[in-house]
This record gives C-alpha cells, sequence and structure tokens, in this order.
C-alpha cells in the first residue's frame, strides 16, 4: 500500500502540487487510521493532509480520480469474470473489498502476493489439453485479477510511469508483455500449430485470442499510465525547453505557453521578493515601543525601537525597441515586468522604433495581450532610430530621471548608420540609479555593421545578453536585488 | 482527553451527529479534519470564504467535548509577549521596592561584591519564576493540564514573523522561554488547535506542511436549509426554502461581497421577526441590507431583485 502511495504521491508532484516528504509520511500515517474500505473517506482525508489550497484541493481532486479508478475499474471487470472463482481468491478479494459492491479504493491492493495463490485445479478449458508456458498456464487458468496483478508488476518492472512521449506507448506496451513472459507463450503456441492434431489446434487458438485480449489490456493500461504520468511530464520538458529556445525562433502558437511560463517564472519571483522588502530601514524612535519594551528593564533604556520606515519603492522605466527585429524580445520583456506589478508597482514603458511613446496607460488600462499587441502595432513599424528615441527620451522625460530610477533599454542598438547620440545615453547615466541595457544579440556582434554598442556601452551600468526567457528571468531577478 | 471524549471522537459519522446536536451542520470533509486532527495530533489550518463558519468550528469542537476554548486573534503587530508570555513588570517592580530592606538584611555581613552577588544567587532566578510570568493564549493552551482547543483566529492579518513563531508550537506542542526553557503539552492531552485564513495573503509553506489543511466553500441548498433549520428553528420550510434559493442565486451575481451562511441565518431571524409567511419583492427590498453589505451590492441585486425573488419563490 505504501508504494501505491508513494506513487501517487508522485503523480500528484507531477501535476505539481508541492508535496514535501514529511506529508507524504502524514499521508501514510492518515491511511493506517482511515483505512482503505471507503473510498470518499480516504479521499476526503488525503485531500486533508496532501493539499494545501483550493486550487490544489482541484487538481487533487482530479488526480486522485484519475489515479484510484483505473484500480477500480479492473475490479468491477474481474468481478464478472470470475464465476468460476475458487475459495482461495475470494480470501484474497475480501482483505479490500470488504463491501463487495466493486466500490474500493483499493490501489490493486495486496499487488505483492497475487501470483502465489495462482490456482493449479480447475481448468477453464474444455480441452484435455493444458498449457505449459507460464504465461499461457496465467491467461488459461488465471483469474482476471491475477492477470492484472502480474501485469502491473511487469508494468513497475519495466518502469512504466517513466513514459514520457506518446511514441513510448507501443515500445512499453510490447516492454511489458516481455515481462510477462510473451517469448514463451509464442513459442508454445507455434509448437502447438505445428503438431498438427484439432484439439492441440484448438489450444493454440485458444491462447492466441486470450493474447491478443491480454495486448488489448496492456494498451489500455499503458495508455491510462501515460495519462497519468507523461502529461504532465511533456509538459514540463516543454516548458524547460522554452525557457532556452531563443525567442525570436517562437512562434505565434507558442505565446500562449509562453505567457504561462513568463506568470509562472514572476511568481515565483514576487514569492522570494515580496518577503525581502519586509526588512525596514530604521527611522525615527518609537518612543512608545522603546517605553513598553523597556519596561522590564526598570525603565532604563537598553533597548531602543525605531519607527521603521518603507524603503522607497524602486521606479523602474522600460525603454523597449519594437521595430521587428527585437520586438518579440520587447513584447516578452514587458509582459515580465507587468507580471511583476506586485512588488514593482512604479513601471513606466515606452516603445519606440524611431519616436518614442509612452505606453504605461495602455498597460494599466487594458488586458496584457491586448496592451502588448496596440503597442507592436501602434510604435512596430518604421526603420530603427536610436539617436532619435534618445532625443524624444531627454525632452519627455529626463526630469522625471532621478537617483531611484532605474532604465532598462531593450534593442540591438543598430542605427541604420544615424547619428548616435550617445551623449544623451551618458547624461541618463549620471541621473539615474541604473541604466542596463539588454541586447539579444550575442556580445561578438555588438560592433559588427550599423550596432553602435561600443559607443552606447561605456554610458551603461550594466549591459546583458539576453535572448531567451531564461536570461529575461535572470536579469529581472537581478533587478529586484538591486532596486529593492 | 479523557475517554468520554475518546467516544465523540470515535468516528466520522459520530462526529458529524454531535456536532448537529450542538447545531453546527458540517459536511464530510469536516468531520473528517476534526477526526484526523484529534487522531494524528495535527493543528487544522481553515480557509474559506468568512462567515462559512470557521471560527464556529473551533467554538463548536470545544463545546462538544467540554474543554475551554483558548482564542488568539491575530492583528498585524502581534508579537511574543502577547501571544505566548509576558514578564509581570508591575509586580517585578513593586516585590523589589517591598524587599529593599530584607535585601539589606540578607547582604548583613558579605564583604565585597563577590560575596554578596554569590549570596544572591543562593536565591536563584526569583525575579524570572513562574509567579512573575503572565501565560498569554499559546502559553495557557499548553499548561492546560485536562487539554483545551486552541482557537487561533485569522492567522492571515499577523506578519511573517508571528507565522514562524507559531512553527515551534504547532510540530511539537512546545514553546522556549529563554528565561524558564521549555514548556510542552500535557503528552496524552495535547490541544486541539484550529488556525483559521481569510486569505488574504498565502500562508506560508513552512505553515501549511504543519497542518491539515481544510477548506470550506459556501454549502449547497440543501446543506444550508439543513444550517438555517438548525440555527433558526422556528422558521416554516417554505419560507426557509424559499430564501435559502434566493441566497444561492443571489451568490452567481457579480457581487463584491456574497452573502454567506452568517447573512442567512442573520436574515432568516430579520424575517421572524417581521412576522413573514413567504418571500416577496417589496420585503426582500426592505431587508436586503442584511444580506448586502455595500451600497454597490444592493444597487446591483435591487435592478435584478423580481426576477430572483419569482425564481426563487419557484424553485422552492
Amino acid at each position: 500500500m505504501d508504494r501505491t502511495l508513494v506513487d501517487f504521491v508522485k503523480v500528484l508532484r507531477t501535476a505539481e502540487l508541492k508535496v514535501s516528504p514529511a506529508e507524504t509520511l502524514d499521508a501514510m500515517q492518515c491511511m493506517d487510521l482511515v483505512g482503505y474500505e471507503d473510498r470518499l473517506y480516504l479521499k476526503n482525508s488525503l485531500a486533508l493532509v496532501l493539499a494545501k489550497n483550493p486550487e490544489e484541493k482541484d487538481t487533487f481532486e482530479i488526480c486522485f480520480e484519475k489515479f484510484f479508478t483505473a484500480e477500480k475499474h479492473k475490479a468491477i471487470r474481474n468481478t464478472s469474470a470470475e464465476d468460476q472463482s475458487n475459495d482461495d481468491l475470494f480470501d484474497d478479494e475480501a482483505d479490500f473489498q470488504p463491501d463487495g459492491k466493486g466500490e474500493q479504493s483499493g490501489s490493486g491492493g495486496g499487488q505483492g502476493g497475487g501470483q502465489g495463490t495462482c490456482p493449479q485445479e480447475g481448468g477453464v478449458l474444455d480441452t484435455s489439453l493444458e498449457a505449459t508456458s507460464e504465461l499461457g498456464i496465467l491467461l488459461t487458468q488465471g483469474s482476471r485479477t491475477e492477470q492484472t496483478i502480474s501485469m502491473m508488476e511487469a508494468g513497475r518492472e519495466v518502469e512504466v510511469n517513466q513514459i514520457v512521449v506518446f511514441t513510448q506507448k507501443g515500445l512499453f506496451t510490447r516492454k511489458i508483455m516481455d515481462a510477462m513472459g510473451l517469448k514463451g507463450l509464442q513459442e508454445e503456441i507455434s509448437e502447438l500449430q505445428k503438431k498438427g492434431p484439432a484439439e492441440e489446434k484448438a489450444l493454440a487458438n485458444q491462447l492466441k485470442k486470450a493474447r491478443d485480449e491480454l495486448r488489448e489490456r496492456v494498451r489500455d493500461y499503458v495508455e491510462k499510465q501515460f495519462f497519468l504520468h507523461a502529461d504532465e511530464t511533456g509538459k514540463q520538458l516543454r516548458e524547460e525547453l522554452l525557457k532556452k529556445v531563443k525567442l525570436s525562433n517562437l512562434e505565434k502558437r507558442n505565446f500562449k505557453d509562453v505567457q504561462q511560463v513568463v506568470y509562472k517564472m514572476a511568481k515565483k519571483l514576487i514569492a522570494i521578493h515580496s518577503k525581502r522588502r519586509k526588512t525596514y530601514k530604521r527611522g525615527q524612535l518609537d518612543i512608545r515601543k522603546t517605553l513598553r519594551n523597556n519596561m522590564q528593564y526598570d525603565g532604563m533604556f537598553f533597548d531602543l525601537r525605531w519607527k521603521s520606515k518603507k524603503v522607497d519603492r524602486p521606479k523602474v522605466m522600460c525603454v523597449c525597441d519594437v521595430s521587428g527585429s527585437v520586438s518579440n524580445y520587447s513584447r516578452f520583456l514587458l509582459m515580465f515586468l507587468y507580471s511583476l506589478s506586485d512588488i514593482l508597482p512604479k513601471v513606466r514603458s515606452f516603445a519606440f522604433s524611431s519616436d518614442l511613446g509612452e505606453v504605461t496607460k495602455l498597460f494599466e488600462q487594458s488586458e496584457l495581450e491586448d496592451a502588448i499587441s496596440r503597442t507592436m502595432r501602434d510604435y512596430g513599424n518604421g526603420s530603427t532610430d536610436y539617436g532619435r528615441m534618445l532625443q524624444d527620451f531627454k525632452s519627455h522625460c529626463m526630469d522625471d530621471v532621478n537617483n531611484k530610477t532605474t532604465i532598462i533599454i531593450l534593442g540591438d542598438a543598430r542605427n541604420n548608420y544615424g547619428e548616435p547620440q550617445d551623449h544623451i545615453l551618458r547624461e541618463m547615466y549620471d541621473k539615474a540609479k541604473r541604466v542596463i541595457w539588454l541586447n539579444p544579440e550575442p556580445r561578438s556582434s555588438w560592433t559588427v555593421g550599423d550596432a553602435e554598442m561600443k559607443k552606447y556601452a561605456p554610458a551603461c551600468h550594466q549591459t546583458e545578453v539576453c535572448h531567451s526567457l531564461a536570461h529575461l528571468e535572470r536579469v529581472v531577478a537581478n533587478l529586484l536585488k538591486t532596486v529593492s | 482527553m479523557s475517554a468520554k471524549n475518546e467516544k465523540k471522537l470515535a468516528s466520522v459519522e459520530v462526529i458529524q451527529q454531535n456536532f448537529e446536536e450542538l447545531n453546527y451542520i458540517c459536511n464530510l470533509q469536516i468531520a473528517t479534519a476534526v477526526f484526523l486532527a484529534y487522531h494524528l495530533d495535527k493543528p487544522i489550518l481553515i480557509e474559506g470564504p468568512p462567515g462559512v463558519g470557521k471560527t464556529e468550528l473551533a467554538k463548536t469542537a470545544a463545546e462538544m467535548l467540554n474543554l475551554e476554548c483558548i482564542r488568539l486573534q491575530c492583528y498585524e503587530g502581534l508579537d511574543e509577549s502577547k501571544a505566548i508570555y509576558e514578564w509581570k513588570y508591575g509586580k517585578q517592580l513593586l516585590y523589589t521596592q517591598v524587599l529593599k530592606e530584607t535585601l539589606g538584611e540578607i547582604l548583613d555581613g558579605a564583604k565585597g561584591l563577590t560575596e554578596s552577588v554569590t549570596k544572591l544567587h543562593e536565591f536563584g532566578d526569583i525575579f524570572f519564576s513562574d509567579e512573575f510570568l503572565e501565560p498569554r493564549p499559546l502559553l495557557k493552551a499548553l499548561r492546560k493540564e485536562e487539554g483545551c482547543v486552541l482557537l487561533i483566529d485569522e492567522v492571515d492579518k499577523s506578519d511573517h514573523e508571528f507565522e514562524s513563531l507559531l512553527l515551534e508550537m504547532l510540530s511539537d506542542f512546545q514553546v522556549s522561554i529563554p528565561e524558564i526553557g521549555t514548556i510542552k503539552a500535557n503528552e496524552k492531552r495535547k490541544p486541539l488547535v484550529f488556525l483559521t485564513s481569510n486569505n488574504t495573503r498565502e500562508i506560508s509553506d513552512a505553515l501549511k506542511r504543519r497542518c491539515l489543511h481544510l477548506y470550506i466553500p459556501f454549502p449547497d441548498a440543501a446543506l444550508e436549509r439543513r444550517i438555517v433549520q438548525a440555527r433558526v428553528p422556528e422558521i416554516s420550510e417554505k419560507l426557509r426554502n424559499q430564501m435559502v434559493a434566493f441566497i444561492q442565486e443571489l451568490r452567481d451575481m457579480d457581487l463584491k461581497k456574497v452573502p454567506a451562511i452568517s447573512e442567512t441565518i442573520d436574515w432568516a431571524r430579520t424575517l421572524i421577526l417581521l412576522h413573514t409567511e413567504s418571500l416577496d419583492a417589496d420585503l426582500v427590498r426592505q431587508t436586503l441590507n442584511v444580506i448586502l453589505k455595500f451600497q454597490e451590492d444592493i444597487e446591483t441585486a435591487e435592478a435584478e431583485l423580481q426576477n430572483v425573488t419569482n425564481k426563487a419563490i419557484k424553485e422552492a
């Protein structure tokens, strides 16, 4: 039973429930206490221990149903197939099916000791011949339960829960069949067919039929395992991939996935940094608190208390190049920054290809996706002119820049051989707390062709290559560290 | 807990029944949570919208088990001196004043500082002993020999620091006081701990890990009818069905704060006071402020009032 529980926890984890080992132990205790006769009761109990917020409860519900129905299904089927069953088996069943309705939670209880009870007498076939291979015996004489148990054991042996992509389904089906002793059965069948007499042929046919039936069932079983284990694992793999891929190579159909990944990353960052912000700087003396705290020292002021003063929240100005070559990067940077609005409330954003425009309002008023696509539409065409952008910045918002402002510029600095106006950037550098330049191109090409990075770089506190989500995350995390 | 209480918590069904006798109607999940909390010695963290009976559950559990319910209301800035213990400064000061002369006598004949201090040491830390300790809720709960129900209300309102403070208490049922040492709960009769949260912020994983997590949602119509019946028995069946149907409709509307069970019960009492036999739109309009607590919600609801009332009457 413990093993089943651990498997179940694994399934929960792939479904992105954070289940700690301690909670697994709790769940085991809980199972000892509750037993597994009553399915609903078990579900309620495990939900209390393993799922710790409303969303997790929903996921838990789905996983529980999927994981334990598979077992239930089999239990019902085997009762119908068991008209000629023996006492031995009934005892075995009674252990986990006391109400006899098949409404049991049992994850195929008694997986361990099934095979030993295989009855040697009590033939299923009318023929006087007996199958001799191991699998043949099981198929002709064993009950449905035993076959299932044997199948699941084989499944464990070949580690079917490691299945990742759907193309592996066939492979695992075959592996399980092999592990169950398919080879022996095949040999027996072909031997029987060679011999000729009708009786033996009949047995061979029977075995063949049983084999095909078993294959069907194994396929079914693998399918279910795939939905339990791989669906989510595959998703995780894809997400990992998305984090590393070059943003400009992403296609439209991937945007949705990427957005989810961005939200997830942002959530993680929020969790880390919202706590950090709590450390206050010490401010004025708090007389009331000090008095109260020092009463224990007979009114002598040993332990001074301060009125906490919150650190000013950082101001971030984000200037994004939205011309064709780098628009994708800007899209995701903006997405990232606005997903962080909980801890970065004062983001002002600007977009340009030649003329600079502020898009902060747009992002405040409309949905993120809308805002992004509208920004791209309004500012995205035209050839890039960094000099013009810097001039615009100077005339519009240089006054708002102070020593708490962090300015992020995202662009490839390809200026089409125009006037770079790098002295304005220098001015920004002097006024702002930090100027960070994110460039999606590799460092080696920063000075090639019409790129002006060579001139801009000295006027930045920091320059970074930034062409994947992983990079973006690192940059934003660093940003949060330095601005707060 | 005594054998009697052991019996009261024997199984989920028994718990459900006992709660029902005390007019607390609960679903299987809630009863299971109480059952597990008692048998696994784990605190329950209860989450859910306001007014679904989170605090009430703890109180009812205390009543059922005949134990004292010790309540710690959390708020921003709550710290250990208010949650665990505090020294009685006044008493300490007073005693030192009174004992000044006695001190003189004791120290009489001692030569030099070292000798006086040694003499004083013989008396131990009298001023930091139990007599000068003011136990706050958490410490009180641990010291109850016969066990108790500890209700830590609205944990989400407290600071992160306080949450960490609770961890020792929740996992090991003990607190450490530097001057005295570690105080542990009675091994056999640990307090039954309930924490409630309104989800205004995410509770830390460390705390969640140590608790059973119970989410109480709004009840479905059948359960709510039973709750109203238990709490306001004098209400007629017809009216009860109508008002529950009405409330259920309201919960589907886009409101700032949807009515909870506590509001349903208040409303039932109001309707009884007004000698109502059956719902009608006018009456609902007049009493709407009992169930809806925001002006804009009332306005939203009023627009749909006739429809919803008719629907509710038809359904019931």
